[in-house]
């Protein structure tokens, strides 16, 4: 029978540990338990032989770290992995035709039917790009290999397990999918329930389920105790069987022996309860022998394992948490899509992720369950951008994105690179697309937005738009692609041009909801084209969408019209537990109304202790450096809008007032009387005012002057880069153009952006004593290629001494140094 | 001896991360340390909501060999600075501990957010892995006493000739990315950022 059809007849059993009998064998430590089934294949055989006898199914080879970063010649690692394939068939075949090992006389009473061999993978050690250094299709390479071995040598299945990382668990999932075998994944979470790279069970069934996962669960890490209520939430959400692998317990330390404190009976009993809770795969990990797996398996064995079903729950996650859509309305954050934005356009064009992470963190705080990302303009790489973006975004922001593209390469290579499930924006009713679209979203799985157009454009009514989408449901269903992962956007069309169209768009919404209980999805200020305070429009539609079955929106957050509409929605539809988040946000409806009133009146009482506002020629910027000395970051961004809308010039708040009141607390630093973060929420402040400065400039399409132009770097082994920030900010705010390289930036490329940017002026960063020789290396190579070029240094280990040694042709001490060094340099 | 890799769980509730370590890693003057300062105080309250302090540990016994030579359980070494420290000692913990990935990310968002609350954060961050490490520092000491052992100073690769290499050692023993979530990158620095890893000698 094949594995497939025995995990859906009813339970199934892994084996328990191997560590532990093998230290028991002899194993030292540090040394590499793999080597056994080669040097010690009679201990491995035995062991599997002991797990077979107790009555489990499947044995998992003696594989968990064979890969190629440990075994780095391919040809010991193949020679492992067909050992372990081999010793774990050779135990098979002992037990089938009921042939004891040497020396030993058993009784095969208890042994199961049908056994099966897993490939098992662990994972590789190391953590993924951005938390670690390993790039995730490294991560895939590693693991491709493993799986072609196990592949080769006949395993019947292969078992991804102890995944602490959701990421990792991804690139490993692909790369066994490649082999065309089933593909098992078990995750070792931690006591707070979640893996330690944040996750959540559900969020894992979201991302394991999506990449076509045969079953799922939990091992390793806590003892099946521990393991109940991650149990309960893979059995919740879960299509597929559930696996349990629990730990016995904890270990500790007895006559110098290690050992585990669940015992046999104890771990039988609880293992009971777990398969009363639903779970069919049932095993042990860590301190686990075949008299726990025996004294489980009997009790399983009177047991009838609950039925398998198809759960309905839509789910899309992050690489922490997961959205679950029918519940409520969910927000969609449209703030990272070029179209009608100026700014974003710019920084697309100039490659400014900062600005577009800004976007990103601004509507989480403005509460948007998921972000769009369309980075779509003609004149940039749109696939490297798309993954650019979604690598960064998903570095530093926690929500699920939804990526938007129409090119298929972008599309693929984004929704490999994503850290979770996302949402795929989008398929519609046209042949050609479909074609396109279904097979990637079958294989890295998503939430599809699916566009009710087809090739004969856009329905006029209602009943048309319904029809194409039910033609995408058949469609998709042919690909394997379940009903619940497909959300219907019926198109909102502006009423300016077609006065019907909100009527049919709402009628649509309607009867997807009514006649095939399918989820919606709408962009709704698209309604409003061509109207003035289109916002007003837009509340109201929402609501009305909102009424008749809307599932999710792609909208503004910020938009308190929007807001207005989705809070009240939710506290009128009980969908708001006590009204808390209505009454929460009526705190940021009065803080919206208050910071949209002018601010520019605000007197200035009194400057911050001991500092002077003499040198500030025109009193109309006092509040503007007021507010920059005292840090308020906010109010100076709205402040400097004000100062531009009154047409006073950029160059005159910036000279005028920025640059005066950074001195001003630059001073202050100096001499002590300030220190780092006044230093930093000052700089902060001043960067919100270069936000509305830039902001202006995009608007009226002008180019903002330069004070000079540096390349600022970390160098190559360094990962530390806060202190460069540091000075690039405080740069920036002086008026200077910096080119940040960012963090273990090898030789070769600053040299090579110096010569092509032709700069005359680098700045280098150091925090460890291991980095500084890469420091030098830079400055030697800047010296023989780009001569003219002269360098400045700083960082933790930094020494006038130390940078004197390295040719370097100044020593900086701190940010503020710099940026006098770099006046005196662009004077001079 | 018993080889057992133990993990330790910080309780990060009753952790204390004192504010004037904070603000001596930020470059506070003397008075501005002894004043306190509010931001200070609530970045620490910030870290104490994210961290997840872990550690692993385990022990050996210790030998040496030469002038300088310490028999490792991964392997024989040289480190004269290191066979000083250990100097009477006949037993070595080994330990690893993180505050965790989420730290890692919150100062990723502090990073495009603010440049004033991603110092705070570092600093803080700082402090809280040095008051992990001194926290099991204490539980260890006070377990080795137990047995008749004194522990001495914690020492970590890449203090002076201890090299920055043995970290790979280490972490074959630890095995520290299984447990508590802590790898080694190539460059042989840890990540999560926040983290530590040392050896501490027990004489007795």
């Amino acid at each position: 029978m094949n594995i497939l059809d025995h995990i859906k007849k009813g339970f199934t059993y892994f084996d328990g540990g191997c560590g532990t009998i093998l230290q028991a064998a002899g194993l030292q430590p540090g040394e590499l338990p793999e080597r056994w089934n080669l040097e010690h294949a009679d201990v491995i055989q035995g062991m599997h032989y002991d797990y077979l006898l107790s009555g489990v199914n499947i044995l998992k080879t003696n594989t968990f770290g064979a890969n190629i970063m440990k075994f780095s010649g391919e040809g010991e690692l193949h020679a492992i992995i067909r050992a372990a394939v081999d010793n774990a068939r050779s135990a098979i075949n002992a037990v089938e035709d009921h042939k004891p090992l040497k020396g030993r006389s058993d009784d095969f009473s208890r042994t199961s039917a049908e056994h099966y061999v897993a490939l098992d993978v662990g994972p590789l050690g190391k953590l993924l790009k951005p938390l670690g250094d390993l790039d995730f299709e490294d991560a895939y390479d590693v693991f491709l290999k493993t799986v072609e071995a196990g592949t080769a040598c006949g395993a019947d299945l292969i078992l991804i397990e102890t995944m602490n990382d959701i990421y990792e668990a991804k690139a490993a999932i692909l790369a066994a999918k490649e082999s065309g075998l089933p593909v098992f994944l078990t995750t070792a979470y931690d006591e707070s329930h979640k893996l330690l790279t944040g996750a959540d069970p559900r969020s894992v069934v979201a991302v394991a389920e999506g990449l076509g996962v045969d079953a799922l669960g939990v091992n390793c890490s806590l003892g099946p105790d521990e393991m109940m209520g991650i149990v309960d939430e893979l059995c919740e959400y879960a299509s597929v069987p559930v696996i349990v692998n629990p730990n016995a317990g904890l270990p500790r330390t007895e006559d110098g022996k290690t050992v585990y404190d669940v015992l046999p009976e104890g771990f039988a009993a609880s293992m009971e309860k777990i398969a009363a809770k639903g779970a069919r795969i049932l095993g042990g990990c860590c301190g686990t022998t075949p008299a726990h797996i025996g004294a489980m398996i009997e009790k399983a064995r009177k047991l009838k394992p609950l039925p398998l079903s198809e759960k309905q729950h839509t789910l899309i996650s992050s690489y922490t948490h997961s959205v679950e859509f029918g519940t409520r309305p969910i927000l969609i954050g449209e703030r990272i899509n070029p179209t009608g934005k100026k700014r974003l356009k710019e920084a697309l064009r100039n490659d400014d992720m900062d600005y577009i992470l800004q976007q990103g963190l601004l509507q989480q705080d403005q509460h948007a369950d998921v972000l769009d990302v369309n980075v779509g303009l003609p004149e940039i790489d749109e696939p490297e951008m798309m993954v650019k973006a979604v690598m960064q975004l998903q570095a530093v922001c926690d929500l699920p994105l939804q990526i938007d593209t129409t090119d298929p390469v972008a599309m693929e290579k984004a929704l490999r690179r994503y850290n979770g499930k996302p949402m795929i924006n989008s398929v519609n009713g046209k042949e050609e697309v479909m074609k396109q679209v279904f097979p990637l979203a079958k294989k890295y799985g998503g939430l599809l937005v699916a566009l009710t157009i087809d090739e004969e454009g856009i329905p006029a009514t209602a009943e048309g738009r319904l029809k194409i989408a039910r033609n995408i449901y058949e469609k998709a269903a042919e690909y394997g692609i379940k009903k619940k992962d497909i959300i219907v956007d019926p198109l909102a069309m502006s009423i300016s041009a077609e006065p019907e169209s909100a009527k049919i768009t709402l009628d649509a919404l309607k009867l997807i909801r009514e006649e095939e209980n399918g989820l919606t999805s709408l962009g709704v200020s698209n309604i409003s084209f061509g109207l003035p305070k289109r916002e007003l429009v837009n509340g109201i539609f929402f609501t009305m969408a909102m009424m008749n079955g809307l599932s999710a929106a792609i909208m503004n957050p910020g938009s308190m019209e929007m807001m207005k509409a989705y809070r009240s929605f939710c506290a009128l539809k009980a969908l708001d537990e006590n009204c808390m988040e209505y009454i929460g946000f009526t705190d940021e409806y009065e803080a919206a109304l208050a910071a949209a009133a002018p601010a520019s009146g605000t007197e200035v009482k009194k400057p911050a202790a001991s500092v002077s506002y003499d040198g500030i020629k025109d009193e109309r910027l006092i509040p503007l450096v007021d507010t920059v000395v005292k840090g308020l970051k906010e109010k100076a961004g709205a402040l400097t809008a004000e100062l531009l809308a009154a047409d006073i010039p950029a160059m005159d708040i910036i000279d005028g007032a920025l640059i005066p009141a950074l001195d001003i607390v630059g001073k202050g630093f100096e001499a002590k009387r300030v220190f780092l973060p006044q230093l930093l929420m000052s700089a902060d402040s001043a960067s919100a005012a270069f936000e509305s400065i830039k902001d202006k400039i995009a608007a009226d399409g002008e180019k903002q002057e330069s004070k000079g132009r540096l390349i600022l770097a970390t160098v190559k082994g360094d990962i530390h880069d806060i202190g460069k920030n540091i000075v690039k900010v405080l740069l920036e705010n002086y008026g200077f153009d910096v080119i940040d390289l960012g963090k273990d930036v090898p030789p070769e490329l600053i040299v090579e952006t110096a010569i092509r940017e032709d700069i005359k002026l680098v700045g280098l960063s150091a925090l460890m004593t291991t980095t500084v020789p890469a420091m030098e290396e830079t400055i030697k190579l800047l010296h023989e290629k780009w001569p003219d070029c002269k360098t400045c240094v700083g960082g933790a280990v930094m020494t006038p001494e130390y940078a004197k040694m390295i040719n370097a042709d100044r020593y900086c001490k701190d940010a503020m140094e710099t940026v006098r060094f770099a006046e005196e340099f662009f004077s001079a | 001896m018993d080889n057992t890799v133990h993990t330790y769980i910080a309780d990060n509730t009753k952790l204390i991360i004192p504010g004037r370590e904070v603000a001596r890693y930020l470059g506070y003057s003397r008075e501005a340390i002894a004043a306190g300062d509010d931001l200070i105080d609530a970045t620490i309250e910030k870290v104490r909501g994210i961290m997840a302090g872990k550690a692993v540990y385990c022990r050996y016994p210790l030998d040496f060999f030469d002038e300088d030579g310490i028999v490792m359980p991964y392997g024989r070494i040289h480190s004269k600075q290191l066979r000083d420290n250990l100097n009477g000692c006949t037993m070595i913990y080994i330990f690893a501990a993180t505050i965790g990935a989420a730290f890692d990310r919150e100062l990723t968002r502090a990073r495009v957010r603010s440049l004033a609350d991603a110092a705070l954060l570092q600093a803080a961050g700082a402090a809280a892995i040095e008051a992990v490490c001194d926290e099991l520092n204490e539980k260890l000491a006070k377990e080795a006493a137990e047995e008749g052992f004194k522990l001495h100073r914690r020492f970590s690769p890449g203090y002076g000739d201890f090299l920055l290499e043995n970290q790979k050692g280490l972490f074959e023993i630890l095995n520290p990315s299984k447990f508590i979530g802590l790898s080694l990158m190539d460059t042989m620095i840890m990540s999560p950022e926040k983290s530590v890893s040392a050896v501490i000698g027990a004489e007795g």
